[in-house]
């Protein structure tokens, strides 16, 4: 290809840094009409697509044949895989472009071992200058509309929608459903295709929920409440995972959300409710107890069958006289002392600083409570 | 009698003697500097005990109080003791100020990069070595983290001790490295770049870089203390209530590293605009020149905000006020937003100058004219303007306003128009050019591939719903990794390759620099390209442990991690070794036309024997009888041509 500055070099000589210094092609088969633009033969222009079709299949094989997104489990999730699509063929693309641009330069344009020349003075080509500011300017956009799109969808509330409240505390989750007298767990169950609303609080400092299935996350902020909208579409048990980092136990706060089908849920609910009432009703009288133990989130981390509760983050309660003769303590003793100061004895293949300890407010009546229920009325 | 001495001579004549025996003490240098330090300290210890004790706030003697006072007390005691207010505490008590000997101009042996030194040349130096040192100790952490993370579950460290490596990791990168490494090589390059003698407050510029030092010591002492580890983004209320000393050691450490940017920002603006030599018009300047002044311009702006979020963070901790105490009405998200109206900037502060460099090195080693030279300018102000609309971008699920959500995100991806410019002129500009593959062409290439993928990540997150899915992910722990290690550090590499014939005087070696560059490209993308795969799905960033579905993919990065790690260990050796003993560089080993590279190297003490007259472009390569910029000797000898 040859390229030649315009003007006579005479005149070149004379002021050779005067703006736009303009180009054309001297070429015998110029893209059709285009000659400002045609900066390229047409065979070189072969070559570049070529280099750049085979970028593209690279990458498109890699977004491909990866399984990059987890099955979705939520309608959200859905739309936010349409959008993360339409980005990556966007993305696939311009990427394609620029590496073939690149390797076709590196291949072709590289100097030779004793070559001190210098390539063709090109300053500009305002056709292409603005053909690079425009559709990148278009291609954005699009992906603006897109995404403000799914994220209006993603959000809408129908009027029959389930609302479950969740609060998060270093390093724990409860959930509770207003519609069922408050029934609070540690594990997120959720019927499948109705819409829920999770309304958030926090205790202390800034958490994140998420599950990676819905594909919803949100923040849990001290002193606002946030929501999401989720409606899960697939049967299954998903991690609940803390994504802000919210302290030492940052890493183990975790919990489960359980997609089940309606009935079972209703079952579930049933089951729930049934076994609060004869816990209150119970002799040891469990009922106050058992309310403390879910409202501070103590299901969130320990296993308790008392409590139908089975999370592994601390340890599990059900053992706690061997605990507590290993500790060489008397077993209310140690239990009071353990929620008050939790690092007083830490059970090995556990460690310390997880536990709040912030449960050394609780009123005396409730940690009395607490207690009991922990025991079983026990010494 | 070497010629350097003999300089050194002739520049000292009539200064005053060298202080002798005990006088030396009072002599600005490491002799004063433990005694003054002292000196401070105690001020600070007696200012706050007298405080305490005239309110009767009880106890008199808080640790917590003192310690965070003497942050403040003790680098000014350093800074005197060392000398970086001499000259304008003698002119304020109305003491004669020393007469301008220039004995703090130049250096004549390694000794003098440890003093107060005026020479910018001699600063831009200090900078690189002490932000590589920083970048070091950073990887090193890094390093850690990787070993704790080859396997799930805890092996080496703890929880708390896992959230303070990650913690000081970055903020090192960030405020101890990249940012002050751009600033070291500006420094260096920009008064040689624009035909200047020197900076236009070489004593200012001497105090910000021994400010660096300061704050990179108190962020790693955070480990003594112990307890920031609520990341370098520092969030309220975890980093302002829920954590112990150590935030507060963050929490000034961004101080004075801040403090330190906001005046050489400062240096450089006024450098630029006053400073340039004649026909240097703006239109004429290398655009390394353009990208430092949109940056200096970016930090003056912006830094004060996250300098605002930190004094808050810390009162919220040692004064127990409560700008971000929800209990006492205090706003958890304003943290946030002050925050981030810094800290989006400021990625921009450490990605702007890494284009000027990569124009400059693209530009030299193709052997061509920049294409559309204008624009490449003026994108670099749209992405000044456009970098202060994007903030909130980092918070889609922070719980601020919904509404905010969506025009955060037209910005957000709007920036990547004045951002694609830069690529496809870099591109263009390869285009018919005569590529020469040296290190810093390497590495600046390297950087074009690498920012397109961060860069397209980046729309990825611009976009609300897909954010909302890998927000906080390792997705984002890969994006922010192709930006600022493939982007940044890539032209920090190509920087130095480029710059050190010039600095040293020496070449580095060519052999070596190829091997750093493809033992980085490689190691770097292995390293990273997984974690895209890992925050998708649904690994969380900034844990210490992860579902054991994870862990063969962890073990492999860890193991890729060790070997971007160990391919440092080659730039050093070829640093060290060439400084020391390299072959001696010419003048312009690039045959660039930019003015640094039309003196000695190292250049002249004072850079010019007499100021260049700019007559055109900087990058006007194979326009034939192009000139960037002719001296008086030329013009006498272009006459004796004409006369003959």
């Amino acid at each position: 290809v040859a390229l030649r500055p315009l003007g006579t070099p005479a005149a070149r000589a004379k002021n050779p840094f005067r703006k736009g210094f303009v180009t054309v092609v001297r070429s015998r088969r110029l893209l059709g009409g285009f000659s400002r633009l045609a900066i390229v033969r047409r065979g070189v222009l072969v070559r570049l697509v070529a280099v750049g079709l085979a970028a593209a299949a690279v990458a498109s094989a890699v977004a491909y044949f990866v399984p990059w997104l987890p099955t979705p489990a939520s309608k959200q999730a859905d739309r936010i895989d349409f959008v993360f699509w339409f980005v990556t063929g966007i993305s696939i693309a311009i990427f394609a472009l620029v590496v073939a641009v690149i390797l076709y330069s590196v291949a072709r344009f590289r100097a030779g071992p004793d070559d001190d020349s210098d390539g063709a003075p090109i300053h500009g080509n305002t056709t292409l200058e603005i053909a690079w500011t425009a559709v990148p300017a278009v291609l954005v956009t699009a992906v603006a509309v897109v995404s403000a799109v799914a994220l209006a969808q993603n959000e809408h509330l129908p009027k029959n929608h389930l609302q479950v409240n969740v609060l998060a505390q270093q390093f724990a989750w409860s959930f509770s459903y207003p519609k069922y007298k408050g029934l609070t767990v540690s594990a997120l169950h959720l019927p499948l295709d109705e819409t829920v609303e999770l309304k958030m609080h926090s205790k202390d400092v800034i958490h994140s929920f998420w599950v990676p299935q819905f594909g919803q996350k949100q923040d849990l902020v001290p002193g606002i409440t946030t929501r999401v909208v989720i409606t899960p579409k697939r049967l299954g048990t998903y991690p609940v995972v803390c994504t802000e980092l919210c302290g030492e136990g940052h890493a183990l706060m975790r919990s489960e959300a359980i997609v089940m089908k309606p009935t079972a849920f209703a079952a579930w609910v049933k089951a729930q409710e049934r076994a609060a009432a004869s816990a209150s009703q119970g002799p040891s009288g469990a009922g106050p107890g058992l309310a403390v133990f879910n409202s501070n989130g103590c299901s969130g981390c320990h296993t308790f069958k008392p409590a139908g509760s089975s999370a592994t983050t601390g340890p599990d309660l059900d053992n706690l006289p061997a605990y507590a003769r290993r500790a060489g303590k008397p077993l209310a003793l140690f239990v009071r002392e353990s929620i008050v100061d939790p690092n007083a004895y830490i059970e090995k293949g556990y460690q310390p600083n997880i536990m709040p300890s912030t449960f050394k407010s609780l009123p005396k009546q409730q940690l009395d409570a607490l207690v009991q229920f922990l025991t079983g009325g026990k010494k | 009698v070497t010629s350097a001495t003999a300089a050194h001579e002739e520049l000292h004549a009539g200064a005053a003697p060298p202080p002798h025996g005990w006088r030396r003490l009072l002599a600005p240098g490491w002799l004063r500097v433990p005694w003054m330090s002292a000196l401070f300290f105690g001020i600070g210890l007696g200012i706050t005990l007298l405080v305490r004790w005239a309110e009767g706030w009880h106890p008199i003697w808080d640790g917590q109080v003192i310690t965070t006072v003497e942050l403040t007390a003790v680098p000014f005691g350093f800074l005197a003791g060392i000398g970086g207010f001499d000259y304008w505490v003698r002119y304020a008590i109305g003491s004669p100020t020393r007469p301008e000997d220039h004995s703090g101009h130049g250096a004549y042996s390694w000794r003098d990069y440890f003093r107060i030194n005026t020479d910018h040349k001699v600063i831009g130096v200090q900078y690189l070595v002490t932000t590589i040192f920083f970048f070091l100790a950073a990887g090193l952490t890094a390093m850690i983290m990787r070993a704790e993370l080859a396997r799930p579950g805890m092996q080496y460290v703890g929880n708390q001790v896992f959230n303070e490596l990650f913690s000081v990791h970055a903020a090192l990168m960030i405020f101890l490295f990249i940012i002050p490494a751009f600033a070291g090589l500006g420094n260096y390059v920009i008064p040689l770049m624009i035909g200047a003698p020197d900076m236009a407050f070489p004593r200012l510029n001497a105090l910000s870089f021994w400010l660096l030092p300061v704050a990179g010591l108190i962020m790693l002492s955070s480990f003594i203390v112990p307890g920031f580890g609520c990341g370098w983004t520092g969030y309220a209320p975890l980093c302002s209530t829920h954590q112990e000393l150590g935030a507060v050691f963050f929490n000034m450490g961004v101080q004075w590293a801040g403090a330190s940017s906001i005046m050489t920002a400062l240096n450089f603006l006024v450098t630029i605009i006053t400073m340039r030599a004649p026909g240097m018009t703006f239109w004429r300047m290398p655009l390394l020149v353009w990208a430092n002044f949109t940056t200096s311009l970016l930090v003056v702006i912006a830094t004060p905000f996250i300098a605002g979020s930190q004094f808050m963070s810390m009162f919220d901790h040692i004064m127990h006020t409560n700008f971000f105490n929800y209990e006492a009405g205090g706003y958890v998200l304003g943290y946030q937003h002050i925050f981030w109206f810094y800290s989006h900037p400021a990625v921009y502060i450490m990605m702007l100058p890494g284009f000027g460099i990569a124009s400059e090195v693209i530009s030299t080693f193709a052997r061509k004219p920049i294409f559309g030279y204008r624009l490449m300018a003026l994108s670099l102000m749209a992405i000044l303007v456009l970098g202060f609309s994007v903030w909130a971008h980092h918070m889609f699920v922070s719980g601020m306003a919904p509404w905010l959500r969506v025009p955060m995100m037209v910005t957000s991806v709007v920036i990547a128009v004045p951002t694609g410019i830069k690529v496809f002129s870099w591109l263009a500009t390869l285009w018919e050019g005569k590529l020469n593959f040296s290190t810093p062409m390497l590495f600046a290439l390297g950087f074009v591939s690498m920012f397109v993928i961060g860069g397209l990540s980046g729309i990825y997150l611009a976009a609300v719903p897909i954010d909302i899915h890998v927000s906080d992910t390792y997705f984002v722990v890969a994006h922010i990794h192709y930006v600022l290690f493939g982007g940044s550090l890539f032209t920090i590499f190509a920087g130095i390759y480029y710059w050190f014939p010039k600095m040293t005087g020496r070449m580095y070696d060519e052999r070596l620099g190829k091997l750093h560059f493809w033992l980085t490209f490689i190691g770097f993308n292995a390293t990273f390209f997984p974690m895209h795969y890992l925050g998708i799905q649904g690994m969380p960033r900034r844990v210490s442990d992860y579902a054991p579905r994870f862990a063969d993919l962890n073990f492999f990065i860890s193991i890729a991690s060790f070997f971007l790690g160990a391919s440092t260990l080659v730039f050093l050796y070829n640093m060290i070794v060439s400084w020391a003993r390299g072959a001696p560089a010419p003048g312009n080993p690039w045959r660039a036309h930019t003015l640094e590279w039309q003196v000695s190297s190292p250049p002249p003490v004072f850079n010019f024997d007499e100021i260049p007259q700019v007559v055109g472009g900087p990058y006007e390569y194979g326009v034939p009888g192009a000139r960037h910029a002719v001296f008086n000797g030329d013009r006498v000898v272009e006459e004796e041509e004409v006369k003959v």
